[in-house]
Protein backbone atom coordinates (compact mmCIF):
# COMPACT_ATOMS: atom_id res chain seq x y z
CA UNK A 1 0.00 0.00 0.00
CA UNK A 2 1.19 3.62 -0.94
CA UNK A 3 1.88 5.75 2.02
CA UNK A 4 0.35 9.41 2.17
CA UNK A 5 0.66 12.34 4.98
CA UNK A 6 -2.61 14.33 5.32
CA UNK A 7 -2.40 17.90 5.77
CA UNK A 8 -5.42 20.29 6.86
CA UNK A 9 -5.07 24.22 7.13
CA UNK A 10 -8.30 25.01 9.41
CA UNK A 11 -9.77 28.59 9.61
CA UNK A 12 -9.08 30.85 12.94
CA UNK A 13 -12.34 30.65 14.79
CA UNK A 14 -13.74 27.55 12.85
CA UNK A 15 -16.20 24.81 14.30
CA UNK A 16 -13.71 22.51 15.96
CA UNK A 17 -16.56 19.29 15.07
CA UNK A 18 -16.96 19.96 11.45
CA UNK A 19 -12.96 20.18 11.37
CA UNK A 20 -12.54 16.57 12.56
CA UNK A 21 -15.36 15.64 10.87
CA UNK A 22 -13.48 17.12 7.33
CA UNK A 23 -10.30 15.06 8.66
CA UNK A 24 -11.95 11.98 9.07
CA UNK A 25 -13.48 12.34 5.65
CA UNK A 26 -9.71 13.11 4.14
CA UNK A 27 -8.48 9.89 5.59
CA UNK A 28 -11.29 7.71 4.53
CA UNK A 29 -11.09 9.13 1.12
CA UNK A 30 -7.27 8.40 1.19
CA UNK A 31 -8.15 4.94 2.58
CA UNK A 32 -10.79 4.19 -0.46
CA UNK A 33 -7.75 5.57 -2.98
CA UNK A 34 -5.10 2.79 -1.73
CA UNK A 35 -2.75 4.81 1.06
CA UNK A 36 -2.19 4.21 4.48
CA UNK A 37 -2.18 6.95 6.30
CA UNK A 38 1.17 7.69 8.34
CA UNK A 39 0.88 11.10 9.62
CA UNK A 40 -1.80 13.90 9.76
CA UNK A 41 -0.89 17.70 10.33
CA UNK A 42 -2.98 20.25 11.40
CA UNK A 43 -2.35 23.88 11.55
CA UNK A 44 -4.55 26.57 12.42
CA UNK A 45 -4.18 29.58 10.48
CA UNK A 46 -5.24 32.16 7.84
CA UNK A 47 -3.98 30.73 4.63
CA UNK A 48 -1.09 31.50 3.50
CA UNK A 49 -0.39 32.52 -0.68
CA UNK A 50 2.87 30.62 -0.84
CA UNK A 51 2.32 27.27 0.58
CA UNK A 52 -1.20 27.25 2.12
CA UNK A 53 -0.17 26.59 5.46
CA UNK A 54 2.75 28.64 6.92
CA UNK A 55 6.66 28.12 6.20
CA UNK A 56 7.34 26.16 9.10
CA UNK A 57 4.73 23.78 8.96
CA UNK A 58 5.79 22.91 4.96
CA UNK A 59 9.77 22.68 6.78
CA UNK A 60 8.48 20.02 9.17
CA UNK A 61 6.56 18.42 6.63
CA UNK A 62 9.35 17.84 4.38
CA UNK A 63 11.05 16.19 7.59
CA UNK A 64 8.18 14.22 8.31
CA UNK A 65 8.42 13.06 4.81
CA UNK A 66 12.01 11.74 4.77
CA UNK A 67 11.87 10.00 8.21
CA UNK A 68 8.50 8.22 6.81
CA UNK A 69 9.27 7.66 3.24
CA UNK A 70 6.16 8.63 2.21
CA UNK A 71 4.98 8.53 -1.41
CA UNK A 72 2.31 11.41 -1.70
CA UNK A 73 1.05 14.68 0.58
CA UNK A 74 -2.55 15.04 0.54
CA UNK A 75 -3.67 18.67 1.60
CA UNK A 76 -7.69 19.04 2.56
CA UNK A 77 -7.68 22.89 1.22
CA UNK A 78 -7.61 23.27 -2.27
CA UNK A 79 -4.45 24.28 -3.89
CA UNK A 80 -3.20 26.61 -6.48
CA UNK A 81 -0.73 25.34 -9.28
CA UNK A 82 2.02 27.55 -7.31
CA UNK A 83 1.36 26.16 -3.82
CA UNK A 84 1.72 22.68 -5.75
CA UNK A 85 4.83 23.85 -7.11
CA UNK A 86 6.22 25.55 -3.94
CA UNK A 87 5.23 22.64 -1.88
CA UNK A 88 6.29 19.62 -3.61
CA UNK A 89 10.13 21.93 -4.20
CA UNK A 90 10.35 21.91 -0.38
CA UNK A 91 9.27 18.15 0.48
CA UNK A 92 10.48 16.75 -2.77
CA UNK A 93 7.26 14.75 -3.36
CA UNK A 94 3.75 14.49 -5.48
CA UNK A 95 1.66 17.22 -3.48
CA UNK A 96 -2.38 16.41 -4.08
CA UNK A 97 -5.37 18.30 -2.94
CA UNK A 98 -8.93 16.90 -2.04
CA UNK A 99 -10.19 17.21 -5.23
CA UNK A 100 -7.23 15.58 -7.19
CA UNK A 101 -7.61 12.40 -4.51
CA UNK A 102 -11.54 12.22 -5.49
CA UNK A 103 -10.16 11.96 -9.35
CA UNK A 104 -7.89 9.29 -8.55
CA UNK A 105 -10.79 7.80 -7.08
CA UNK A 106 -13.10 7.84 -9.66
CA UNK A 107 -10.49 6.96 -12.04
CA UNK A 108 -9.39 3.52 -10.56
CA UNK A 109 -13.08 2.83 -10.19
CA UNK A 110 -14.09 3.82 -13.80
CA UNK A 111 -14.59 0.90 -15.93
CA UNK A 112 -17.14 1.73 -18.99
CA UNK A 113 -16.11 3.64 -21.65
CA UNK A 114 -18.56 6.70 -20.18
CA UNK A 115 -17.18 6.51 -16.92
CA UNK A 116 -13.54 7.16 -18.52
CA UNK A 117 -14.75 9.82 -20.18
CA UNK A 118 -16.44 11.61 -16.99
CA UNK A 119 -13.12 11.17 -15.32
CA UNK A 120 -11.17 12.33 -18.25
CA UNK A 121 -13.35 15.33 -18.37
CA UNK A 122 -13.37 15.99 -14.54
CA UNK A 123 -9.10 15.84 -15.37
CA UNK A 124 -9.06 18.25 -17.97
CA UNK A 125 -11.67 21.06 -16.14
CA UNK A 126 -9.52 20.66 -13.37
CA UNK A 127 -6.56 21.07 -15.56
CA UNK A 128 -7.67 23.89 -17.56
CA UNK A 129 -7.21 26.98 -15.62
CA UNK A 130 -4.00 25.69 -14.61
CA UNK A 131 -2.81 24.36 -17.48
CA UNK A 132 -0.50 28.05 -18.19
CA UNK A 133 0.64 28.10 -14.89
CA UNK A 134 1.91 24.64 -15.01
CA UNK A 135 3.71 24.70 -18.24
CA UNK A 136 4.90 28.26 -17.74
CA UNK A 137 7.25 26.49 -14.17
CA UNK A 138 7.81 23.33 -16.72
CA UNK A 139 9.39 25.43 -19.33
CA UNK A 140 10.71 28.72 -17.60
CA UNK A 141 14.42 27.82 -18.79
CA UNK A 142 13.43 27.15 -22.82
CA UNK A 143 11.83 29.96 -24.98
CA UNK A 144 10.30 27.84 -27.56
CA UNK A 145 9.90 29.23 -31.43
CA UNK A 146 11.15 32.26 -33.33
CA UNK A 147 9.12 34.51 -30.92
CA UNK A 148 9.96 33.12 -27.79
CA UNK A 149 7.43 33.23 -24.63
CA UNK A 150 4.11 32.06 -24.42
CA UNK A 151 4.46 29.49 -27.79
CA UNK A 152 3.91 26.37 -25.06
CA UNK A 153 1.58 27.79 -22.79
CA UNK A 154 -0.89 28.80 -25.50
CA UNK A 155 -0.53 25.43 -27.60
CA UNK A 156 -1.43 23.22 -24.66
CA UNK A 157 -4.16 25.25 -23.03
CA UNK A 158 -5.69 25.03 -26.47
CA UNK A 159 -5.35 21.29 -26.74
CA UNK A 160 -6.65 20.79 -23.20
CA UNK A 161 -9.50 23.06 -24.25
CA UNK A 162 -10.45 20.68 -27.52
CA UNK A 163 -10.08 17.58 -26.00
CA UNK A 164 -12.51 19.25 -23.38
CA UNK A 165 -14.88 19.78 -26.15
CA UNK A 166 -14.48 16.63 -27.79
CA UNK A 167 -15.59 14.54 -24.61
CA UNK A 168 -18.60 17.20 -24.09
CA UNK A 169 -19.77 16.27 -27.64
CA UNK A 170 -20.03 12.94 -26.94
CA UNK A 171 -21.22 12.93 -23.53
CA UNK A 172 -24.22 14.59 -24.92
CA UNK A 173 -24.53 12.33 -27.23
CA UNK A 174 -24.89 9.72 -24.73
CA UNK A 175 -27.26 11.74 -22.58
CA UNK A 176 -29.61 12.15 -25.34
CA UNK A 177 -29.26 7.92 -25.44
CA UNK A 178 -29.98 8.32 -21.98
CA UNK A 179 -33.19 10.44 -22.46
CA UNK A 180 -34.48 8.81 -24.93
CA UNK A 181 -33.84 5.30 -23.42
CA UNK A 182 -35.38 7.27 -20.37
CA UNK A 183 -38.54 8.62 -22.70
CA UNK A 184 -39.27 4.97 -23.57
CA UNK A 185 -39.25 3.66 -20.38
CA UNK A 186 -41.75 6.13 -19.36
CA UNK A 187 -43.98 5.26 -22.26
CA UNK A 188 -43.56 1.68 -21.61
CA UNK A 189 -44.94 2.07 -17.99
CA UNK A 190 -42.24 2.29 -15.81
CA UNK A 191 -41.98 4.28 -13.32
CA UNK A 192 -37.99 5.11 -12.02
CA UNK A 193 -36.73 5.22 -9.05
CA UNK A 194 -33.18 6.40 -8.15
CA UNK A 195 -31.18 5.91 -4.97
CA UNK A 196 -29.29 8.76 -3.94
CA UNK A 197 -27.54 10.16 -0.87
CA UNK A 198 -24.10 10.73 0.76
CA UNK A 199 -20.91 8.18 -0.19
CA UNK A 200 -20.69 4.99 2.31
CA UNK A 201 -24.51 5.53 3.10
CA UNK A 202 -25.31 1.98 2.12
CA UNK A 203 -27.03 2.72 -1.11
CA UNK A 204 -25.95 -0.51 -2.79
CA UNK A 205 -26.83 -2.99 0.27
CA UNK A 206 -30.43 -1.16 0.03
CA UNK A 207 -29.97 -2.03 -4.06
CA UNK A 208 -28.97 -5.49 -3.59
CA UNK A 209 -31.78 -6.51 -0.67
CA UNK A 210 -34.54 -4.66 -3.35
CA UNK A 211 -33.92 -6.35 -5.99
CA UNK A 212 -31.98 -9.32 -4.60
CA UNK A 213 -29.14 -8.72 -6.65
CA UNK A 214 -25.28 -8.90 -5.93
CA UNK A 215 -23.78 -5.32 -6.60
CA UNK A 216 -20.56 -5.04 -5.61
CA UNK A 217 -20.96 -3.46 -1.48
CA UNK A 218 -17.62 -2.25 0.23
CA UNK A 219 -17.46 0.15 3.45
CA UNK A 220 -15.24 2.54 1.13
CA UNK A 221 -16.36 5.73 -0.37
CA UNK A 222 -17.45 5.68 -3.94
CA UNK A 223 -17.34 2.02 -4.31
CA UNK A 224 -20.57 2.67 -7.13
CA UNK A 225 -19.44 5.03 -10.23
CA UNK A 226 -21.22 3.60 -12.78
CA UNK A 227 -25.05 3.63 -12.44
CA UNK A 228 -26.88 -0.12 -12.08
CA UNK A 229 -30.68 -0.03 -13.25
CA UNK A 230 -32.71 -3.43 -12.32
CA UNK A 231 -36.34 -3.79 -12.70
CA UNK A 232 -38.12 -3.85 -8.96
CA UNK A 233 -41.92 -4.98 -8.40
CA UNK A 234 -43.69 -3.01 -6.03
CA UNK A 235 -47.08 -4.06 -4.94
CA UNK A 236 -47.86 -5.11 -8.31
CA UNK A 237 -46.10 -1.95 -9.86
CA UNK A 238 -42.64 -2.66 -12.06
CA UNK A 239 -40.17 -0.04 -11.35
CA UNK A 240 -36.83 0.50 -12.71
CA UNK A 241 -34.35 1.03 -9.37
CA UNK A 242 -31.13 2.90 -10.01
CA UNK A 243 -28.28 2.80 -8.03
CA UNK A 244 -25.85 6.06 -8.54
CA UNK A 245 -22.76 7.86 -7.88
CA UNK A 246 -22.75 8.85 -4.30
CA UNK A 247 -22.10 12.89 -2.75
CA UNK A 248 -19.38 14.50 -1.18
CA UNK A 249 -19.40 17.77 0.73
CA UNK A 250 -17.95 21.02 -1.09
CA UNK A 251 -18.04 18.71 -4.29
CA UNK A 252 -16.92 21.57 -6.97
CA UNK A 253 -19.60 22.57 -9.82
CA UNK A 254 -17.38 20.68 -12.50
CA UNK A 255 -17.11 17.71 -11.22
CA UNK A 256 -21.10 17.74 -10.78
CA UNK A 257 -21.03 18.75 -14.57
CA UNK A 258 -18.48 16.30 -15.07
CA UNK A 259 -20.86 13.48 -14.16
CA UNK A 260 -24.01 14.72 -15.37
CA UNK A 261 -25.15 12.30 -17.36
CA UNK A 262 -24.91 10.14 -14.30
CA UNK A 263 -26.60 12.12 -11.77
CA UNK A 264 -29.12 13.00 -14.22
CA UNK A 265 -30.56 9.39 -13.44
CA UNK A 266 -31.30 10.94 -9.90
CA UNK A 267 -32.79 14.13 -11.22
CA UNK A 268 -34.95 12.88 -14.07
CA UNK A 269 -36.31 9.93 -11.47
CA UNK A 270 -39.93 9.91 -10.32
CA UNK A 271 -38.81 9.05 -6.82
CA UNK A 272 -35.81 9.71 -4.62
CA UNK A 273 -34.97 7.18 -2.43
CA UNK A 274 -32.32 9.30 -0.11
CA UNK A 275 -30.24 6.89 1.80
CA UNK A 276 -29.06 8.11 4.95
CA UNK A 277 -26.33 5.94 7.36
CA UNK A 278 -28.89 6.42 10.79
CA UNK A 279 -25.81 5.04 12.94
CA UNK A 280 -23.78 8.39 12.76
CA UNK A 281 -23.75 11.08 15.02
CA UNK A 282 -27.15 13.45 14.45
CA UNK A 283 -24.51 16.07 12.97
CA UNK A 284 -22.72 14.04 10.53
CA UNK A 285 -26.10 13.12 9.33
CA UNK A 286 -27.57 16.61 9.15
CA UNK A 287 -24.25 17.31 7.27
CA UNK A 288 -24.64 14.96 4.87
CA UNK A 289 -28.13 15.49 4.19
CA UNK A 290 -27.14 19.12 3.69
CA UNK A 291 -24.57 18.45 1.25
CA UNK A 292 -27.82 16.15 -0.59
CA UNK A 293 -29.85 18.90 -0.79
CA UNK A 294 -27.29 21.08 -2.55
CA UNK A 295 -26.33 19.08 -4.83
CA UNK A 296 -29.90 18.17 -5.65
CA UNK A 297 -30.83 21.34 -5.45
CA UNK A 298 -31.73 23.10 -8.95
CA UNK A 299 -31.35 19.93 -10.99
CA UNK A 300 -33.62 18.17 -9.60
CA UNK A 301 -37.51 18.11 -10.99
CA UNK A 302 -40.66 17.50 -9.50
CA UNK A 303 -39.31 14.59 -8.04
CA UNK A 304 -41.18 12.76 -4.65
CA UNK A 305 -38.17 12.36 -2.02
CA UNK A 306 -38.25 9.66 0.22
CA UNK A 307 -35.61 9.59 2.71
CA UNK A 308 -34.29 5.90 3.89
CA UNK A 309 -32.60 5.56 7.41
CA UNK A 310 -30.34 2.93 6.73
CA UNK A 311 -28.50 0.60 9.38
CA UNK A 312 -31.47 0.83 11.78
CA UNK A 313 -30.72 -2.20 13.53
CA UNK A 314 -27.77 -0.37 15.23
CA UNK A 315 -30.13 2.08 17.48
CA UNK A 316 -32.46 1.21 19.71
CA UNK A 317 -36.10 2.40 18.48
CA UNK A 318 -36.31 4.96 21.02
CA UNK A 319 -32.76 6.89 19.55
CA UNK A 320 -34.08 6.08 15.78
CA UNK A 321 -36.93 8.19 16.66
CA UNK A 322 -35.93 10.97 18.24
CA UNK A 323 -32.95 11.58 15.29
CA UNK A 324 -36.35 11.24 12.59
CA UNK A 325 -37.44 14.07 14.47
CA UNK A 326 -34.87 15.80 15.36
CA UNK A 327 -34.08 15.48 11.19
CA UNK A 328 -37.70 16.10 10.27
CA UNK A 329 -37.27 19.44 8.34
CA UNK A 330 -34.22 18.15 6.11
CA UNK A 331 -36.27 14.05 5.96
CA UNK A 332 -38.79 14.27 4.05
CA UNK A 333 -41.11 11.49 3.74
CA UNK A 334 -38.60 9.35 6.40
CA UNK A 335 -38.52 5.37 6.89
CA UNK A 336 -36.55 3.54 8.84
CA UNK A 337 -34.58 0.60 7.55
CA UNK A 338 -32.04 -2.28 7.77
CA UNK A 339 -30.66 -3.49 4.63
CA UNK A 340 -28.27 -5.65 5.60
CA UNK A 341 -30.51 -7.44 7.70
CA UNK A 342 -33.56 -6.95 5.47
CA UNK A 343 -35.87 -5.13 7.84
CA UNK A 344 -39.05 -2.89 7.17
CA UNK A 345 -38.23 -3.33 3.47
CA UNK A 346 -42.17 -4.16 3.37
CA UNK A 347 -43.06 -0.76 4.58
CA UNK A 348 -40.31 0.90 2.38
CA UNK A 349 -42.18 -0.64 -0.68
CA UNK A 350 -45.51 1.02 0.76
CA UNK A 351 -44.29 4.10 0.75
CA UNK A 352 -42.46 4.00 -2.45
CA UNK A 353 -45.96 2.56 -3.70
CA UNK A 354 -47.83 5.66 -2.44
CA UNK A 355 -45.25 8.17 -4.32
CA UNK A 356 -45.52 6.93 -7.47
CA UNK A 357 -47.00 8.65 -10.47
CA UNK A 358 -50.52 8.06 -10.03
CA UNK A 359 -52.61 5.43 -12.20
CA UNK A 360 -56.01 5.78 -12.63
CA UNK A 361 -58.31 3.10 -10.99
CA UNK A 362 -61.22 1.79 -13.11
CA UNK A 363 -63.75 -0.82 -14.05
CA UNK A 364 -64.09 -2.32 -17.35
CA UNK A 365 -66.42 -4.90 -18.93
CA UNK A 366 -64.63 -6.78 -21.96
CA UNK A 367 -66.46 -9.93 -24.26
CA UNK A 368 -65.47 -13.85 -23.00
CA UNK A 369 -64.23 -14.58 -26.05
CA UNK A 370 -60.51 -15.55 -27.35
CA UNK A 371 -59.50 -11.62 -28.05
CA UNK A 372 -61.14 -10.68 -24.53
CA UNK A 373 -58.52 -13.11 -22.91
CA UNK A 374 -55.50 -12.17 -24.90
CA UNK A 375 -57.22 -8.81 -23.81
CA UNK A 376 -56.95 -9.51 -20.25
CA UNK A 377 -53.30 -11.51 -20.22
CA UNK A 378 -51.78 -8.08 -21.82
CA UNK A 379 -53.78 -5.84 -18.92
CA UNK A 380 -51.64 -8.50 -16.52
CA UNK A 381 -49.02 -7.35 -17.54
CA UNK A 382 -49.15 -3.49 -18.23
CA UNK A 383 -51.13 -2.82 -15.30
CA UNK A 384 -52.38 -4.11 -11.90
CA UNK A 385 -55.56 -6.01 -11.89
CA UNK A 386 -57.11 -6.02 -8.37
CA UNK A 387 -60.42 -8.22 -9.14
CA UNK A 388 -61.16 -10.23 -11.90
CA UNK A 389 -65.10 -12.14 -12.33
CA UNK A 390 -65.84 -14.14 -15.25
CA UNK A 391 -69.84 -14.22 -16.13
CA UNK A 392 -71.48 -13.56 -19.22
CA UNK A 393 -68.76 -10.91 -19.21
CA UNK A 394 -65.40 -10.00 -17.92
CA UNK A 395 -65.40 -7.35 -15.48
CA UNK A 396 -62.22 -6.55 -14.42
CA UNK A 397 -60.89 -3.89 -11.58
CA UNK A 398 -58.13 -2.44 -13.11
CA UNK A 399 -55.19 0.11 -12.18
CA UNK A 400 -53.07 1.14 -15.14
CA UNK A 401 -51.88 4.66 -17.02
CA UNK A 402 -54.30 6.21 -19.00
CA UNK A 403 -52.39 5.19 -22.56
CA UNK A 404 -53.48 1.12 -21.02
CA UNK A 405 -57.14 2.40 -19.75
CA UNK A 406 -57.66 3.99 -23.24
CA UNK A 407 -56.88 1.00 -25.13
CA UNK A 408 -58.60 -1.42 -23.27
CA UNK A 409 -61.69 1.00 -23.56
CA UNK A 410 -61.83 1.11 -27.00
CA UNK A 411 -61.76 -2.59 -27.41
CA UNK A 412 -64.50 -3.00 -25.20
CA UNK A 413 -66.39 -0.30 -26.65
CA UNK A 414 -65.59 -1.84 -30.37
CA UNK A 415 -66.71 -5.33 -29.44
CA UNK A 416 -69.58 -3.93 -27.54
CA UNK A 417 -70.77 -2.08 -31.24
CA UNK A 418 -69.81 -5.54 -33.12
CA UNK A 419 -71.41 -8.11 -31.52
CA UNK B 1 -44.71 21.81 8.34
CA UNK B 2 -42.38 24.33 9.61
CA UNK B 3 -42.86 27.73 9.44
CA UNK B 4 -40.05 29.97 8.04
CA UNK B 5 -39.48 33.79 6.80
CA UNK B 6 -36.56 33.69 4.04
CA UNK B 7 -35.21 37.11 3.35
CA UNK B 8 -33.04 38.48 1.01
CA UNK B 9 -31.33 42.17 0.08
CA UNK B 10 -31.32 43.03 -3.38
CA UNK B 11 -29.16 46.29 -4.43
CA UNK B 12 -25.66 45.94 -2.12
CA UNK B 13 -24.03 48.09 -4.68
CA UNK B 14 -23.11 51.53 -4.94
CA UNK B 15 -25.67 53.76 -7.56
CA UNK B 16 -25.49 57.33 -8.09
CA UNK B 17 -23.42 57.60 -5.09
CA UNK B 18 -25.51 55.46 -2.75
CA UNK B 19 -27.22 52.49 -2.00
CA UNK B 20 -30.50 51.68 -2.72
CA UNK B 21 -31.40 48.17 -1.55
CA UNK B 22 -34.78 46.24 -1.56
CA UNK B 23 -35.31 43.79 0.72
CA UNK B 24 -37.94 41.03 0.48
CA UNK B 25 -39.56 39.07 3.38
CA UNK B 26 -41.09 35.84 2.45
CA UNK B 27 -43.11 33.77 4.73
CA UNK B 28 -44.55 30.28 4.21
CA UNK B 29 -45.15 27.23 5.80
CA UNK B 30 -42.78 24.14 4.00
CA UNK B 31 -42.01 20.80 4.78
CA UNK B 32 -38.40 19.19 4.29
CA UNK B 33 -38.67 19.24 0.17
CA UNK B 34 -42.11 21.12 -0.54
CA UNK B 35 -42.85 24.75 0.04
CA UNK B 36 -46.57 24.08 1.21
CA UNK B 37 -48.26 27.75 1.67
CA UNK B 38 -46.89 30.89 1.08
CA UNK B 39 -48.21 32.70 4.38
CA UNK B 40 -47.40 36.65 3.53
CA UNK B 41 -44.79 39.08 1.81
CA UNK B 42 -43.34 41.68 2.73
CA UNK B 43 -41.02 44.36 0.47
CA UNK B 44 -38.97 47.46 1.92
CA UNK B 45 -36.41 49.58 0.72
CA UNK B 46 -33.83 51.08 2.35
CA UNK B 47 -31.10 54.05 1.13
CA UNK B 48 -27.62 54.40 2.53
CA UNK B 49 -24.34 56.61 1.81
CA UNK B 50 -22.58 53.48 2.66
CA UNK B 51 -21.96 49.84 2.48
CA UNK B 52 -23.88 47.83 4.68
CA UNK B 53 -22.03 46.18 7.37
CA UNK B 54 -23.32 42.89 9.10
CA UNK B 55 -24.96 44.71 11.93
CA UNK B 56 -26.99 46.57 9.05
CA UNK B 57 -27.71 44.00 7.42
CA UNK B 58 -29.40 42.45 10.53
CA UNK B 59 -31.42 45.81 11.11
CA UNK B 60 -32.59 45.97 7.45
CA UNK B 61 -33.98 42.35 7.84
CA UNK B 62 -35.30 42.54 10.91
CA UNK B 63 -37.40 45.59 10.10
CA UNK B 64 -38.84 43.82 7.16
CA UNK B 65 -39.72 40.91 8.76
CA UNK B 66 -41.02 43.16 11.41
CA UNK B 67 -43.97 43.22 9.07
CA UNK B 68 -44.80 39.97 8.71
CA UNK B 69 -47.80 39.03 11.04
CA UNK B 70 -46.84 35.04 11.05
CA UNK B 71 -44.26 33.29 13.02
CA UNK B 72 -40.86 32.17 11.88
CA UNK B 73 -37.27 30.79 11.72
CA UNK B 74 -35.62 33.90 9.84
CA UNK B 75 -33.43 32.37 6.75
CA UNK B 76 -30.85 33.63 4.84
CA UNK B 77 -28.22 32.48 2.59
CA UNK B 78 -24.33 32.83 4.14
CA UNK B 79 -23.14 34.95 1.48
CA UNK B 80 -25.73 37.71 2.71
CA UNK B 81 -24.01 37.76 6.02
CA UNK B 82 -20.58 37.95 4.81
CA UNK B 83 -20.53 33.95 5.00
CA UNK B 84 -20.15 34.66 9.27
CA UNK B 85 -20.85 31.60 11.35
CA UNK B 86 -24.30 30.61 11.94
CA UNK B 87 -24.37 31.52 15.75
CA UNK B 88 -22.66 34.76 15.53
CA UNK B 89 -25.75 35.91 13.04
CA UNK B 90 -27.91 34.07 15.54
CA UNK B 91 -26.72 35.89 18.62
CA UNK B 92 -27.71 39.08 16.64
CA UNK B 93 -31.26 38.47 15.35
CA UNK B 94 -34.23 38.94 18.11
CA UNK B 95 -35.79 35.65 16.64
CA UNK B 96 -34.49 32.36 15.55
CA UNK B 97 -32.04 32.94 12.98
CA UNK B 98 -30.41 29.67 10.35
CA UNK B 99 -28.97 29.33 7.26
CA UNK B 100 -30.79 27.82 3.95
CA UNK B 101 -30.41 24.19 4.26
CA UNK B 102 -33.92 21.90 2.92
CA UNK B 103 -34.60 22.23 -0.30
CA UNK B 104 -38.00 23.88 0.56
CA UNK B 105 -35.73 26.56 2.50
CA UNK B 106 -33.67 27.07 -0.90
CA UNK B 107 -36.54 27.37 -3.11
CA UNK B 108 -38.35 29.99 -0.61
CA UNK B 109 -34.96 31.66 -0.40
CA UNK B 110 -35.29 31.69 -4.59
CA UNK B 111 -38.72 33.77 -4.71
CA UNK B 112 -37.37 36.31 -1.50
CA UNK B 113 -34.45 36.64 -4.59
CA UNK B 114 -36.79 37.41 -7.14
CA UNK B 115 -39.16 39.67 -5.00
CA UNK B 116 -36.41 41.93 -4.00
CA UNK B 117 -34.37 41.80 -7.28
CA UNK B 118 -37.69 42.37 -9.66
CA UNK B 119 -38.87 45.40 -6.95
CA UNK B 120 -35.42 47.08 -6.85
CA UNK B 121 -35.84 47.33 -10.77
CA UNK B 122 -39.30 48.23 -10.45
CA UNK B 123 -38.34 51.13 -7.81
CA UNK B 124 -35.53 52.15 -10.09
CA UNK B 125 -37.83 52.59 -12.94
CA UNK B 126 -39.95 55.06 -11.15
CA UNK B 127 -36.85 57.11 -9.68
CA UNK B 128 -35.97 57.12 -13.68
CA UNK B 129 -32.27 55.89 -12.35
Amino acid sequence: MKRAILVKRNDPRSDEHKNELQLLELRELAHSAGYTVVLELVQTRHPDSRYQVGRGKVEELAQAVQALNVDKVIFHNPLSTMQIYNISEICRREVIDKFQLILEIFATRATTHRSKLQVELAKLEYELPRARAIISILKKEERPGFMGLGGYENSYAQDVKNRIDRIKDELEGMERDGDILRRSRHSRGFSLVALAGYTNAGKSTLFNSLVKEDVKVQDMLFTTLVPITRSLDVEGRTVLLTDTVGFIEDLPHWMVDAFRSTLNEIFLADVVLLVVDSSEPLETIRRKLITSHETMWEQLQEVEIITVFNKAELLGQEELNERMLALGYLAPNPVAVSAKKGFCLDILKAELRSHLPKWDRVHISLPLSEEGMSMVSWLYEEGVVHNISYGDSIDIDLEARDAVINKARSFAKERASSS
Amino acid sequence: MFDIIAVDISGRHRVDGYYLMVCAAVAASVTADHLEKINQVSIRSFRSESAPDVSAVVSIMEETVAEIRFGGTIITEPGDMYNKPQWLIDSMFSGNFKYEESLSERLCMQLAHHISISARRLLLKELEI
